[in-house]
């Protein structure tokens, strides 16, 4: 197990992925924010994949991480045909120039020959129509994990955890593009610049956060579905969602990383019987669940349906109330530092 | 030339993870070092079955380096890249460069690039198999005072970087 202490304060940020439309809007509002240089076409610092699905980078959850024990699993770097995909542009202006001419149909292609993208098994998801058939979307960011994984790998230190907040930044003047960090973070969260020759990564949109102000992909999110505070607020979303209701889950614990980013798991619509009549059971299977969030996902599951049944009977829920976000002031719970002004 | 002890490299991440890397990827490596005038002359030839001179645009390519190194003072430790006020200092070139990068360091993790001392250049050829490399260093008074200097070479076809590389088993005596 890394060595890394606890930081005096932990900013973290819930997902409710029952909220989530998969629009990709925190996706653009991220890519446009950080990421347009030439050698980050590639890189999604917040990327938002179907589920079930092999997810981006493919099948990044077989990377990295540690054991039940504590011990380093070797990782590797993600090849950017097969497994991140290369950027492409479509033929927008072709199809415009022949749309109504001719008998060839013109269709809308990318101007490569891409096997692989960011959301490229979108909507697939899983189970035979109409009877069982589910997908969901799990938008993902870096964790600002207690134990980064990253950080641990970097043999020039030059990944830290900001003490005041816990947020895991790359000091790209220490850099020297070695990409253990890429290879050992088992969510693929570290990305490498090849132009630069630098590796980059999330940011908690840190000059926001200074200013109290969310992250860009919390606060583009048309569906309300993120809450972001710190773990200590108790007057604060995050520590609603985390300890006192105990419905915000981190994604595969089991890589022992304690990561930061939380989800609020996906209830969904029973199964259909052979003769279209629900079953009771969940289309999402929940065990499916639990390989992704740990064994709470029974209990928490279970408390989202018992305060969903309250508010069906007339009966107040606060957790509902603050998953709902009638009020949107209240997903985030953000204070500008005092700091000197110049 | 040994594979540089992963054990020694810092963080918890290339210890474990590359644990079974103890054979050297460069096994063999040539050298000749004369001085000519105020100009230290060095060639390094090694062989190279696929060379990696760009990244391109991919992320999980690695290039191929080599980097010459010579203590600041006597008992500078060579395994361990120096330590603190014990500093080394060379030149690193990288197959997809044109000049070479200065280099100095007081330990593991602790390498400071910048650019080469005035003049220090170098010339690289792959060829049938093989890597010449011509280092062209005036005024190295480090390697003057000392006379004693070091290799390391990355093989980008096999991930070298960083602590991955192989280099000479210690300080290489050249001499007066």
């Amino acid at each position: 197990m890394a060595s890394q202490n606890p930081t005096t304060r932990q900013i973290a940020m819930v997902l409710d992925l029952n909220k989530c439309i998969g629009c990709q809007t925190c996706t653009i509002a991220c890519k446009k924010l950080w990421n347009t240089d030439t050698g980050t076409g590639y890189a999604y610092w917040n990327n938002v994949e179907t589920l079930p699905g092999k997810g981006y980078p493919k099948d990044w959850v077989e990377s990295g991480g540690r054991t039940p024990e504590g011990e380093v699993k070797a990782g590797r770097v993600p090849n950017l045909d097969d497994e991140y995909g290369r950027a492409w542009n479509f033929n927008h202006e072709a199809v415009r120039k022949r749309s109504g001419e001719g008998k060839e149909k013109p269709w809308l292609r990318p101007d490569g020959a891409p096997r692989w993208g960011a959301n490229w098994d979108e909507d697939r998801g899983a189970g035979d129509y109409p009877q069982e058939n589910h997908y969901f979307y799990l938008p993902r960011l870096c964790n600002h994990c207690t134990h980064p994984a990253c950080l641990d790998a970097c043999p020039r230190s030059a990944i830290e955890k900001r003490d005041e907040d816990g947020i895991v930044l790359v000091d790209q003047d220490r850099c020297h593009g070695y990409r253990f960090c890429v290879e050992a973070c088992p969510y693929k969260k570290v990305y490498f610049d090849p132009k630069r020759q630098v590796s980059g990564k999330c940011i908690f949109c840190l000059p926001r956060i200074e200013e109290g102000v969310a992250p860009a992909c919390a606060r583009q999110c048309p569906g309300r579905l993120r809450f972001v505070g710190y773990l200590d607020d108790e007057a604060g979303p995050i520590w609603k969602l985390v300890n006192r209701y105990k419905v915000a889950l981190p994604l595969h614990p089991e890589f022992e990383l304690g990561p930061n980013v939380f989800y609020v798991p996906p209830m969904s619509p029973p199964k259909l019987d052979e003769k279209g009549r629900p079953t009771g059971e969940p289309r999402i299977p929940t065990e499916y669940l639990v390989g992704l969030f740990g064994k709470r996902v029974h209990e928490v599951l279970a408390t989202l349906e018992s305060e969903r049944e309250k508010r069906r009977q007339g009966e107040p829920s606060e957790l509902m109330d603050l998953l709902i976000a009638y009020d949107w002031n209240q997903n985030f719970a953000l204070g500008p530092r005092e700091r000197e002004v110049l | 030339m040994i594979a540089a002890p992963v054990g020694l490299s810092p963080g918890g991440y290339v210890p474990k993870a590359y644990a079974e890397r103890t054979a050297p990827k460069t096994p063999v490596a040539e050298f000749e070092a004369a001085k000519s005038g105020d100009v230290w002359q060095i060639r390094l030839r090694w062989a190279c079955a696929e060379p990696h001179r760009e990244l391109g645009d991919d992320v999980d390519r690695f290039i191929d380096a080599a980097a010459v190194l010579a203590p600041t003072v006597a008992d500078a430790p060579m395994m361990t890249m120096g330590a603190p006020g014990k500093a080394l200092e060379g030149a690193l070139w990288r197959a997809d460069r044109t000049g070479l990068i200065g280099v100095r360091a007081e330990g593991l993790g602790t390498v400071e690039r910048g650019d080469a001392p005035e003049g220090w250049g170098a010339k690289a050829e792959w060829k049938a198999g093989r890597w010449s490399l011509d280092f062209e260093l005036p005024g190295w008074s480090v390697l003057d005072a000392r006379r004693r200097l070091a290799f390391a070479i990355w093989q980008g076809a096999e991930g070298g970087r960083g602590g991955l590389k192989s280099v000479s088993p210690g300080w290489i005596e050249i001499g007066t």
